[in-house]
């Protein structure tokens, strides 16, 4: 499903001339089978968030090939890695990322909106997964009406409704409580398993670390599977 | 996304921010309606002088005036008949020296006038009762001819009110010092022509076949002397159709004549006109380039405000081009929105200008006559709209152009750690 080769990046900081190069990212090998939930852990700036967005084509690395479906997509110019990004990932975001001035239906219509899905196919697809999430109830409220879990199911229903094969998420429980984490945890546990769609996901916690099938840890740029060098 | 899509995006955006919008779109207008009011004045101003200038002649003819001496255009009527798409050649001969027309006890100063009335009929000469003249010895006489036929009753002037044709009028001949020559001639009237399509247009002529000629010389030749002409000629070339009055008019040029059309008249009006109406364009344009800024300034802070939403779409995969097309589609509407209001308004100032108009003048110059005049003082053609919708709705996209530039550029990441 996604295969990370020798991916290599660093960021170059200060005035152009006096450049000073930071490596964040070292040879790094990467894998993520069909239906699996992979996470990776590790201390804050050790570049897991930067890996996160070079799998989502967000930005290229310097170095290495990353494979995606077969498809490599570090070589992607912008337009064909946003076509790419909305007909294969969702994401979900430590804060959410709604659009303010969209409701809940809104927000989640939105990445069909810009599949140029008909609007009738679009209300039944919505309606449906509100239904699972359990989101109906609150169709018509804003990102400011909700709480943070509800907030944070609204992200996964938004990530979710295009049917994508692999879903990223960045700190899906980091600014939830514990209580309401375990409901997100749950609730992404039983997509994975229902649905089939793989995970990665970046944290810190150990509570999120615990229902994926295998665990990456990055530590100063490198990535290692196994949890035993995770020390936060 | 559809396009459907796209527009309701917009117009939430819009919503959101209700104020600002609205004072952009009030300066679009401004500036539109300004463009376009001040353009309808040239328009106005134009059509006014192309009416008058249509009314006071007749479109299709040609005069044609002689360029040097001893090249007269009576010579040259057959040659100018050989022309293509002439319909006719109208020689007019008007007597140099006045005569007195006298019916019973009314007498009538009308000029006595020669004419050829087959040519005439070629334009659309009609009778309003009797026939042409088939002898030398009649006469047709003009619609109003009547009116001119006076006489003295008691120092006042009373006009002739009875029948004209069949009647005999006797033309007496003067010479230069105003006394009469030789034996009255005398005429009989045969028909009188129909009533000129122009209602304030008077016909008082009274015309009389060439075959007249012979005898007027014999009068006149020894009183006025052999080198001054007893006639005036007046040569009307007529094209047959307006389009093709330029071509006649530049064959006749390069005969070696002057002429003088309607339509030569037109074009030079239209030159200039189209200068001027250019020209408060240009100017009117200026006005739009400063609500420009306004367009500009309003793009730039919706960009710069929805950085994390442009972000949020860009991560769930909208394409820059919708990005771009999104915010140009937003500078757009503020176009359409402020022109749209700018022509509903521009009708309203431009009706209204035409109103107040001639009654401020009237009351300014104390005379009623001046309201009469048909002036129209400004006027708003659907070209004008065109003109104007292009050059607002253009440079409002053009304006948001760059801040739609500037939100594809958005970097996501930097985009989705700003704060809300």
């Amino acid at each position: 499903m996604i295969t990370v080769k020798n991916v290599s990046h660093a960021f170059r900081i200060g005035k152009k001339g006096k450049e000073k190069k930071i490596d964040v990212l070292k040879d790094i090998d990467f894998k993520v089978n069909d239906g699996e939930i992979v996470s990776i852990v590790g201390k804050s700036g050790s570049g897991k968030s930067t890996f996160l967005h070079m799998l989502a084509s967000f930005m290229k690395p310097d170095r290495g090939e990353i494979h995606v479906n077969g498809v490599e997509i570090a070589s992607f110019n912008e337009v064909k890695s946003a076509k790419f990004r909305l007909e294969n990932f969702g994401f979900i975001f430590q804060n959410f990322q709604l659009m303010p001035g969209l409701n809940t239906f809104e927000n989640i219509e939105l990445p069909l909106k810009l599949q140029g899905m008909d609007q009738a196919k679009r209300k039944e697809k919505v309606e449906r997964m509100m239904k699972e999430i359990g989101l109906d109830h609150v169709a018509d409220h804003y990102p400011n009406e909700l709480s943070g879990g509800q907030q944070q199911r609204v992200s996964i229903a938004r990530a979710l409704i295009t049917d994508p094969p692999i879903i990223l998420a960045d700190e899906p429980t980091g600014s939830l409580d514990s209580e309401t984490e375990q409901d997100v945890l749950l609730l992404i546990q039983t997509l994975n398993r229902k649905r089939g769609i793989s995970f990665v996901m970046i944290t810190h916690d150990d509570e999120v670390a615990r229902i994926a099938d295998r665990v990456y840890t990055m530590h100063d740029g490198y990535l290692t599977e196994g949890a035993a060098q995770y020390a936060i | 996304m559809q396009f459907k899509d796209q527009v309701d995006f917009v117009r939430q955006h819009i919503k959101k921010n209700k104020m600002r919008v609205f004072m952009t779109v009030l300066a679009a207008t401004m500036g539109t309606a300004f463009l376009i009011v001040l353009a309808s004045v040239g328009f106005g101003l134009h059509d006014t002088l192309r009416k008058e200038a249509l009314e006071y002649g007749l479109v299709t003819e040609i005069t044609v005036y002689e360029k040097e001496e001893n090249t007269l255009p009576e010579a040259y009527v057959d040659e100018f008949r050989d022309i293509e798409h002439v319909r006719a050649v109208i020689q007019e001969r008007t007597l140099a020296t006045d005569a007195i027309l006298s019916l019973d006890d009314f007498e009538s100063s009308a000029s006595f006038n020669i004419s050829d009335f087959e040519e005439k009929k070629k334009i659309g000469f009609e009778l309003e009762e009797g026939r042409l003249p088939e002898a030398p010895h009649e006469v047709v006489v003009g619609y109003h001819f009547a009116e001119t036929l006076q006489k003295q009753v008691d120092d006042e002037a009373v006009q002739y009110d009875k029948e004209l044709v069949g009647k005999t009028i006797q033309i007496g001949m003067l010479n230069h010092a105003g006394e009469e020559v030789g034996k009255p001639l005398e005429m009989t009237i045969v028909g009188r022509s129909k009533a000129p399509t122009k209602e304030w247009v008077q016909d008082m002529s009274f015309y009389a076949d060439a075959t007249i000629i012979p005898e007027i010389e014999k009068i006149l030749t020894k009183e006025v002397g052999e080198d001054q002409p007893i006639f005036y000629s007046n040569i009307a070339v007529h094209a047959d159709q307006l389009e093709n009055v330029s071509a006649i008019s530049s064959a006749i040029k390069d005969q070696g004549f002057y002429t003088y059309s309607v339509v030569d008249e037109l074009e030079q009006l239209d030159v200039f006109f189209l200068a001027l109406k250019a020209g408060l364009v240009f100017v009117g344009t200026i006005a739009i380039l400063i609500a420009s800024i306004g367009i500009f300034n309003t793009m730039t802070m919706a960009v710069t405000e929805r950085t994390r939403e442009i972000g949020v779409m860009k991560s769930l995969g909208a394409s820059p081009k919708l990005i771009q097309r999104l915010f140009i589609m937003e500078s757009a509407w503020i176009g359409i929105i402020g022109t749209a209001i700018a022509v509903i308004i521009s009708y309203g100032i431009s009706a209204l200008s035409n109103y107040l108009l001639p009654i401020i003048v009237t009351s300014a110059l104390g005379e009623e006559e001046i309201g009469e005049f048909n002036i129209t003082f400004s006027h708003i053609p659907w070209q004008l709209i065109v003109i104007a919708s292009i050059i607002s709705i253009g440079v409002a996209i053009i304006s948001g152009w760059r801040p739609a530039r500037k939100a594809t550029k958005i970097d996501v990441i930097q985009a989705l750690r700003q704060e809300l």
